[in-house]
């Protein structure tokens, strides 16, 4: 436990109050290892999204404590959580989130900016991730110019151009046909090693499932056993 | 077919959660129809008070007078026989002219006055200038009643009633009454003989009667003849005191025996009433009193009798070019107004659609079909708007007590549809099968049609506009006076809006320019702040909104400052200083030259120049109405004949124009008298050789030699005093001007029974006449409403794009962009818009302001002989604009990121975000 990146710990969130509460999530706790990928398996509205959104700090749990990679987020303040964000913690979505009127690379190079990057070394580093996620020639197309996949693998690049502990994403290949997610869900599945990173990931893919190094369950706001 | 009844409930859902947007529109139709229903009556009510007002300040030219030459009254053995009924049959002219008169025309005047007057006579007592005319009063009533305190009443001077008299027998006596004043003034006494005698030095017999006191000093009969109360100065040359003298009916014969008929003019007046008039019958009333003038000047060749002047028709004329004016600025105001709201209103259902979207789509996917959601989506639009409509319309009654649907149905026509029409069109694309072409050249190909489209769109627009601004310069504006107005009108709005939209075209290429640089930056804010304005530079109503309220706002604005600043300017034209006097007969013609000494008006001069607070006095000889002879061609024109040093130095000290050709005056050239000319019809210019026929038929050269100074109405030709002395034309001035703060003061303080004439009153005088207050609030109003409206445009185009604006921050924020700097970045996105708009509105406006001034026709309210200069008001115009955007655009990200606060930034991972 003592090595784990990230640690949840008894973590509840409730939406909404008296008969109408909504019990998200309820004493979640597990641990993830360095390095490791997680699939966060579960039905809809089994607490997945609301999971992920405490643990990168973009919600808050009404009790309980995440740590990730010795940072206690629960505790942090606005400011806190965007240096975690900016630093620590990246993530994918399920559409993309790319700004339209920027060219994939630039697109990319958007959280070396807010670190506040060298523009030379920026370059170097979103020129090295647009060839690892394999559009190294796409670099000055934009959004609309390239596929559902092409994007998500833009964004993906973009998760990781910073440098994070942690990535989080949330069905990821949601919006993509089966081919196309795969090729996704391997792509993160290797940039993880190649990276070194640690992901979560919250999917109903089998194949996501088939890829991750561990599999947590969560129905109706608890893990499951 | 039946039609598709609207499901209620999800038209009330609708309006539920949307009842801010709604409330938003109704707001807008409220206040424009109140503006729009309360404009047509307030200029209606405007109209009837500027006529009244005109003909008020008219006074005499407003009267109606009709003379009427003397029958023949000689007797049977070739002398002149003596009518002892002859006040009976001036009585009868009077009642003729009445019967004459049409019976509109007679409603709008008051009752008639007859009089007869003598010319007037020279007491021949002492050396003061004193003068004596005679006066026969009639009104409705007979004579203004009086009280012999002495003596009595004027009979008749011989006992036969029907004397004939020979025609070159000694002077005839008459008898007359003098009011105590005048006899106080005169030493006379009843039974006195007044010793008096014509130009010619032909001596009258005029016996002292009585002394009268009137029993009633206001009646209207007296103004006609003050001097029947007390001595008039300067009536009939400066330094002269007119006294009068009363005639009964029973005097009246032998006045008529002692005079030629050409030296004793009977005449009924009758003065407008301007309590009765309205606008609308003093139209009817001019074309009347047109014929009347027409029908008496055939009538005078044909040497009938009654011979009818006035000048009331040209007051009405004059009245008639102001109104128009008038009346054509508000139409552009008021459509300048509307072209704003319609834009709000247009962004209105822009927002309302943008919100509506999903639900509209999903309607329409579950079967709800076109015409259904059109028909719900018009119901709850009529439900917003009219009622609007009607309480602007209420409002309008109970603040102006009228309302006129004329502007605001057409409004609420085009309010009613643009949401509905907007809603159906977001549906139908939602759900029709047209999909985007695999085909690269034909996804080009479509591309470019809709380019084409937009292109063909805008070419529309501007040549709209070109023909509107050519229809303005060409035809004018005030064209019409019965408020009917065309495509001039909408020039101003129409040019605003095309030059908008080129802007609008251009504002991408602008804030993709602006990107690149940021790309090249260190600014990671000043990126993302210009990547989502570039994301949403292709939405163009939002700019084109706000830029096309502000310029039109600051055309309004300017107009207001150019008109303020023109009142100012004509009231210095019209006085040609801060303070000028008249003394004496303005219609003295020039003379052959007499002695140069000073005279008493420059004594006056010098009592002025020595007060406090007068900076400049000069004193001129002002003739109006002089005739000129150039190329063979008459030009009447005002005669000015001033000494060129005084007047240089006083012209230093007034904003008047014309002062660095005021030396040329004292540069005589071959023997011909230099002179400054300015005439509306360039028939006298600098260069030309004219004449000035003088009384003893010579004539004096002149040669133009630069530019008049524009001081007051008309054409004015100005020479030197000493050249004009030099040439033999005498000039004894007759007109003070004077400059200073104390300048008034001073001339009301020397007492000298004169026309003195305060620029601050007539610049007062001008600011409160109904039309030009009117049209002044009316700019400011109107400046008002589009600023607002503009800004409220720009609240609810933020409003529109916040959604995605929140995405893309959120999304950011996931990346690691801090609260505080969302905040800069949402301010940066929205920038761009609000600085074209501060840097081009305000400049659009004026140059708008700059080629519409001319055919807008300002001159006819601030008085001045040519276009006002244009005032823009550059400081105040930025300082609004950009301090009330900036306000705005705080606003509007402060309450972004206060609803933002409200919500979770996870939820943005979900499907979507938002």
């Amino acid at each position: 436990m003592t090595g784990a990146l990230l640690a949840v710990r008894q973590v509840n969130r409730t939406f909404g109050s008296g008969a109408a509460a909504v019990h998200a999530l309820r004493d979640v706790s597990f641990d993830v290892e360095p390095g490791t990928m997680v699939a966060l398996v579960g039905r809809s509205g089994s607490g997945k999204t609301t999971l992920l959104n405490v643990i990168g700090g973009l919600d808050r749990p009404d009790s309980g404590t995440v740590m990730v990679d010795g940072l206690e987020v629960t505790g942090l303040d606005e400011d806190g959580l965007s240096r975690l964000r900016r630093d620590k913690v990246s993530y994918v979505f399920q559409t993309f989130g790319l700004i339209p009127v920027l060219s994939a690379a630039e697109n990319v190079g958007v959280p070396l900016r807010l670190a506040r990057a060298e523009p030379r070394e920026r370059e170097r580093r979103v020129r090295l991730l647009l060839d690892l996620v394999g559009l190294g020639d796409h670099a000055e197309q934009r959004p609309g110019e390239l596929s559902g996949g092409q994007q998500q693998r833009v964004a993906i690049a973009r998760a990781l151009a910073a440098s994070p502990r942690l990535l989080v994403a949330d069905e990821p290949t949601g919006q993509l046909d089966a081919e196309t997610g795969l090729a996704v869900m391997g792509l993160l599945r290797g940039v993880v090693e190649s990276e070194g990173v640690t992901a979560v990931v919250a999917t109903h893919d089998p194949v996501m499932m088939a890829l991750a190094d561990r599999v947590i369950r969560i129905g109706d706001g608890r893990v499951e056993p | 077919m039946a039609a598709p009844a609207p499901h209620w409930p999800s038209v009330r859902g609708r309006a539920r959660a949307d009842a801010g947007p709604l409330l938003l529109v109704a707001c807008v139709v409220a206040v424009v129809a109140l503006l729009a229903g309360a404009t047509p009556p307030l200029i209606r009510s405007t109209s009837d008070e500027a006529t009244r007002d005109a003909v008020r300040r008219a006074a005499d030219d407003a009267a109606v007078r009709v003379e009427s030459d003397w029958p023949d009254d000689y007797g049977p053995t070739g002398g002149r026989l003596r009518s002892p009924r002859l006040a009976d049959d001036v009585a009868a002219v009077g009642a003729l002219a009445e019967d004459d008169l049409d019976p509109g025309l007679r409603a709008a005047l008051q009752s008639p006055v007859t009089t007869v007057s003598s010319i007037s006579l020279a007491v021949t007592d002492g050396s003061v200038q004193r003068r004596l005319q005679l006066e026969y009063l009639r009104g409705a009533a007979g004579g203004p009643a009086v009280t012999w305190i002495a003596g009595r009443a004027p009979g008749p001077a011989d006992a036969d009633e029907f004397v004939e008299v020979p025609l070159n027998g000694a002077p005839w006596p008459m008898q007359i009454g003098l009011s105590e004043t005048d006899a106080r003034v005169l030493g006379a006494e009843p039974g006195d003989r007044i010793p008096v005698q014509d130009d010619q030095r032909t001596p009258y017999d005029v016996r002292v009667s009585g002394i009268f006191r009137p029993v009633d000093a206001n009646d209207p009969a007296w103004r006609l003849a003050p001097w029947l109360l007390q001595p008039a100065a300067n009536r009939d040359g400066l330094g002269s005191t007119r006294f009068g003298g009363l005639l009964s009916a029973e005097s009246l014969p032998d006045a008529r025996l002692a005079f030629r008929a050409d030296q004793l003019r009977r005449s009924v007046r009758f003065d407008a009433d301007p309590d009765k008039l309205t606008w609308k019958s003093a139209q009817a009333l001019a074309a009347t009193v047109g014929e009347l003038k027409g029908g008496s000047a055939v009538s005078a060749e044909r040497g009938d009798s009654l011979k009818w002047a006035t000048q009331l028709d040209s007051v009405l004329s004059d009245l008639r070019s102001q109104i128009a004016t008038a009346t054509a600025q508000a139409a552009v105001l008021l459509i300048a107004v509307l072209a704003g709201a319609l834009l709000v209103i247009g962004l209105a259902a822009e927002l309302l659609t943008r919100r509506r979207a999903a639900a509209l789509t999903t309607a329409r996917e579950r079967g709800a079909s076109l015409p259904g959601l059109a028909t719900e989506l018009t119901v709850e639009s009529i439900a917003v708007t009219v009622p609007a409509a009607l309480l602007g319309l209420g409002l309008s009654v109970a603040i102006v007590g009228s309302a006129s649907p004329v502007w605001v149905l057409p409004f609420l026509a085009i309010a009613v549809g643009t949401g509905p029409v907007s809603g159906t069109l977001t549906a139908a694309r939602a759900t029709r099968d047209r999909r985007t072409p695999a085909n690269r050249s034909a996804r080009r190909w479509a591309s470019r049609t809709g380019q084409l489209r937009r292109a063909a769109l805008d070419l529309a627009v501007l040549a709209l506009a070109a023909a509107s601004l050519i229809a303005l310069r060409q035809r004018g504006i005030g064209s019409s006076a019965d408020g009917d107005v065309g495509l001039p009108a909408a020039a101003p709005a129409l040019v605003a809006l095309a030059v908008a939209l080129l802007l609008v075209r251009l504002l991408p290429y602008g804030i993709r320019a602006g990107l690149r640089l940021t790309l090249r930056s260190r600014r990671p804010l000043a990126l993302f702040a210009a990547a989502r304005a570039a994301a949403t530079s292709s939405r163009v109503l939002p700019a084109f909104t706000l830029i096309t309220a502000i310029a039109l706002a600051s055309f309004a604005f300017t107009l207001h400052t150019t008109t303020a600043r023109g009142l100012s300017d004509g009231a210095w034209q019209t006085v040609g200083a801060d303070a000028r006097l008249t003394v004496g007969s303005g219609a003295a013609r020039s003379t052959a030259a007499g002695p140069t000494t000073a005279g008493p008006t420059a004594t006056v001069a010098g009592r002025v120049a020595a007060a406090p607070g007068v900076r400049h006095v000069v004193a001129a000889r002002v003739v109006e109405n002089e005739r000129f002879i150039a190329d063979s061609t008459a030009v009447t024109a005002r005669l000015v004949v001033v000494d060129t040093a005084a007047f240089r130095r006083l012209l230093g000290d007034t904003p008047l124009p014309g002062l660095p050709d005021v030396p040329g005056l004292t540069a005589t050239r071959d023997g011909a008298v230099p002179a400054l000319v300015r005439t509306g019809d360039r028939s006298l210019r600098p260069g030309t050789s004219f004449r000035l026929p003088v009384v003893t038929n010579t004539s004096i050269p002149l040669t133009a030699v630069g530019a008049a100074p524009a001081i007051g109405a008309g054409d004015v030709v100005v020479v030197d005093a000493a050249a004009a002395r030099a040439a033999g034309l005498a000039s004894e001035p007759d007109t003070i001007w004077a400059t200073g703060p104390g300048a008034a003061g001073a001339i009301r303080a020397t007492a000298v029974d004169g026309r003195l004439t305060a620029r601050t009153d007539v610049l007062a005088d001008r600011r409160t006449a109904p039309l030009t207050s009117g049209l002044v609030h009316l700019y400011l109003i109107a400046a008002g409403v589009l600023l607002a409206l503009g800004l409220l445009g720009f609240a609810v185009a933020a409003a529109a794009s916040a959604p995605e604006r929140w995405e893309t921050l959120a999304r950011l924020r996931t990346l690691g962009l801090r609260p505080r700097d969302s905040h800069r970045v949402a301010a940066g996105e929205l920038l761009p818009v609000l600085l074209v708009t501060a840097l081009c509105g305000p400049a659009l406006g004026a140059l708008l302001a700059r080629i519409t001034l001319g055919p807008l026709e300002l001159r006819r309210l601030t008085g001045q002989l040519s276009d006002p200069v244009t005032v823009v008001p550059w400081w105040v115009l930025e300082l609004v604009t950009v301090g009330a955007s900036a306000a705005v655009l705080v606003a509007v990200v402060a309450a972004e990121a206060a609803v933002r606060r409200r919500r979770r930034l996870g939820d943005v991972l979900r499907a979507g975000g938002g």
